[in-house]
């Protein structure tokens, strides 16, 4: 039954997905279980996505399925009870953009690799960065933005977050189209990635002792 | 069959709009640029090889209000600070042909029906970020039959109410259909408006927000007068049409929604994008009547590489596109297709679409020597200079990028200078050096004239 449920995930069938997982439920299976193997299916998911073999609709509709079992087999308001291990990961798309596609896939791929993500959404100003890095006592900031108007924001926020004596606990990232190497020497950032793949790499890289 | 029934309507309106007969010129100095601007891009959409490079604009957006200076939110409201921005960046920037500031909007015509759909600066957003669109789901799921049955009914009482809170009472005005007589319907209809205070202030509403409109199009108009009439620029933007798939997952269901249906219910789906394409067609050959303008915008959003697959592209992305492009270019328009994010991989369809129709705007994540590689003898291409070179790297650096985009895209015709998106924060000396490298050896398209601006 667990290979089942993983193979519906994978394959992307949210009925039978949703089907295996109530009865897996209904025959004793405890949510959390149900939670991890589903999760592991992501996983996969997330691997073919990195191997460019899926694109985001599958990384998107895995996660509506991920979504949907969890909200079926978890008592309201429960935790899934996924802690991130590899790392801690404050997330957000930069003051005046509030674009969230591309935040929101490297969120959940980061998320299902194994960190502990905080996503502060979209337009978020410089101190809510600032207070999320202390509150989390985060190792890795992801800052994203769409726009070239984001560039400015994005250099505040890397600014900000050294005027608070954070900027040597963290590495930070930036994320997003219009993003590469000239904009990261601008903002002051350690990392540059125009999809979510590089984000994993450069997340990979830091909280594993690499660059 | 005589020649003059199979003049395309297409034909005439290119032939009308690169003669300027739209614009009082200044004098005959800004007729002859203008005609020879709009006649070359004419001409290098129709891959002629014309002996230069031209080099246009796809937004200047922030770089033209900074000429004010000018914040976002003064360009939505104050026109005339707008207008004297724009005239001011061109004056200094020697583009072949202006893109005006179409997509700033006036803040009055969201405003006046707090528009769901934006976050705007100054209300949402710090003064001088731009307003931008929020993506979210406006037609739920289990609207597509609904939708299927009585397109311009969901449109008046479900999607509306849920762009603004203003129109939510038309969300109770009974369904039009049943309109008949005085006997059936009308009554229904009237009571519902007169019983109903919120149906005549959502009118009320309406019509603030396209006074708005009104006075920014006035503007927008005499902005068109003087950087054509003077300054001998033809405006590119014209009438805009829209891809099926991209209005279902843009402006209706959202990316995610849209996502969800391709697995659950792809059958609907496709439904509604054949039901879309036909008007989609004629609004965009209305537009392009409407506005004496024979280039059809088309903007492209959700069919980028990485985005969906291959097959999931050719599935649900290029049938109804491709019959929009087929659709407008058999009137005789010209079509600016957009692409924005990277489109490598889809590049090859466009070659599907009779040779030289086609403008095909290349955002800088895409390949754009590839794309020479793709399309040459099939379409023009332009666009790449990436905003973050622009912005962040030395006038040296832009130059080398822009030779060798001059040498091997410019080779042989079909291709113009352009950068990937909006221009907004690029720094002045970089994109004069842009279009320097476009305009002059050692790129060496040859012998642009350079014209006087103001003259």
């Amino acid at each position: 039954m667990p290979q089942e449920l993983k193979d519906a995930i994978v394959g992307l069938r949210m009925d039978e997905a949703l089907t295996l997982a109530g009865r897996m439920l209904a025959d004793g299976t405890k949510p959390l279980a149900i939670i991890a193997e589903s999760s592991e299916a992501m996983q996969a998911i997330g691997r073919r996505y990195a191997d460019g073999e899926a694109f985001i609709p599958e990384l998107i509709m895995g996660g509506e399925i991920m979504r949907a079992i969890s909200e079926a087999v978890l008592p309201d308001g429960a935790s899934s009870g996924t802690e991130g291990s590899r790392g801690t990961v404050v997330i957000g798309t930069v003051r005046g953009d509030i674009h969230d596609i591309g935040k929101d896939i490297v969120a959940l791929l980061l998320g299902i690799d194994g960190y502990a993500v905080h996503d502060l959404g979209t337009d978020v100003p410089v101190e809510d960065f600032v207070a999320a890095v202390r509150e989390h006592d985060a190792d890795i900031v992801a800052l994203s933005g769409l726009l070239t108007l984001a560039f400015d924001a994005m250099k505040s926020t890397v600014d900000g977050i050294a005027a608070a004596g954070l900027r040597s606990t963290v590495k930070i990232m930036i994320g997003g189209a219009p993003v590469d190497e000239n904009v990261r020497a601008y903002t002051g950032a350690d990392g540059w990635g125009s999809d979510v793949g590089h984000a994993l790499e450069l997340a990979a890289g830091w909280t594993e002792g690499g660059a | 069959m005589p020649h003059a029934a199979e003049e395309k309507h297409g034909d005439r309106l290119i032939a009308d709009w690169a003669s300027g007969a739209h614009l009082q010129f200044a004098n005959d100095a800004a007729r002859e640029r203008y005609q020879a601007r709009a006649q070359l891009i004419v001409d290098t959409i129709r891959l002629q090889d014309t002996g230069r490079i031209p080099v246009i604009p796809a937004a200047t957006q922030k770089f033209a209000l900074d000429y004010g200076p000018v914040t976002f939110r003064e360009a939505m409201t104050e026109f005339d600070k707008t207008f004297a921005a724009y005239v001011r960046q061109y004056e200094d920037t020697d583009f072949d042909a202006y893109a005006g500031p179409e997509f700033i909007f006036p803040a009055g015509m969201f405003e006046a029906l707090a528009w769901n759909r934006v976050r705007l600066p100054g209300v949402h957003l710090p003064d001088d970020k731009s307003f931008q669109f929020v993506e979210a789901e406006y037609m739920k799921a289990d609207e597509y039959d609904e939708y299927l049955d009585d397109p311009s009914d969901w449109v008046l009482r479900k999607y509306l109410p849920r762009l603004s809170p203003m129109l939510e009472p038309l969300a109770q005005l009974p369904p039009l259909r049943n309109t008949l007589v005085f006997h059936q319907g009308l009554p229904d209809l009237v009571l519902a408006a007169a019983e109903n205070p919120g149906v005549v202030e959502a009118m009320t509403a309406l019509k603030a927000s396209g006074e708005a409109v009104q006075e920014w199009y006035e503007y927008l108009g005499r902005l068109d007068q003087d950087l054509g009439g003077r300054l001998g620029l033809p405006r590119l933007l014209g009438a805009i049409a829209a891809a099926p798939f991209d209005i279902i997952s843009t402006y209706y269901r959202g990316w995610r929604g849209a996502i969800v249906d391709m697995y659950t219910q792809p059958e609907k789906m496709k439904a509604l994008m054949e039901r879309l394409l036909p008007w989609q067609l004629q609004y965009g050959i209305d537009g392009a009547k409407a506005l004496g303008h024979p280039i059809v915008t088309v903007y492209l959003y959700k069919g980028a590489d990485g985005l969906m697959s291959d097959e999931q592209y050719e599935e649900f992305y290029w049938p109804t596109l491709k019959r929009l492009l087929l659709g407008l270019v058999e009137e005789g328009l010209l079509v600016w297709v957009f692409t924005q994010g990277k489109y490598d991989s889809r590049l090859h369809h466009f070659k599907e679409i009779p040779p030289g129709t086609c403008l095909i705007h290349l955002e800088s994540g895409t390949d754009a020597f590839l794309a020479k590689e793709v399309l040459a003898g099939s379409q023009c291409i332009e666009g790449n200079v990436s905003s973050a070179l622009l912005a962040a790297a030395s006038v040296d650096e832009v130059e080398a990028y822009c030779l060798r985009l001059a040498e091997v895209c410019g080779k042989g015709g079909g291709f113009m200078m352009d950068f990937s998106a909006f221009l907004d924060e690029a720094k002045r000396e970089n994109v004069k050096k842009m279009i320097e490298v476009a305009s002059s050896p050692p790129a060496g398209r040859l012998m642009r004239e350079r014209p006087c601006n103001g003259a």
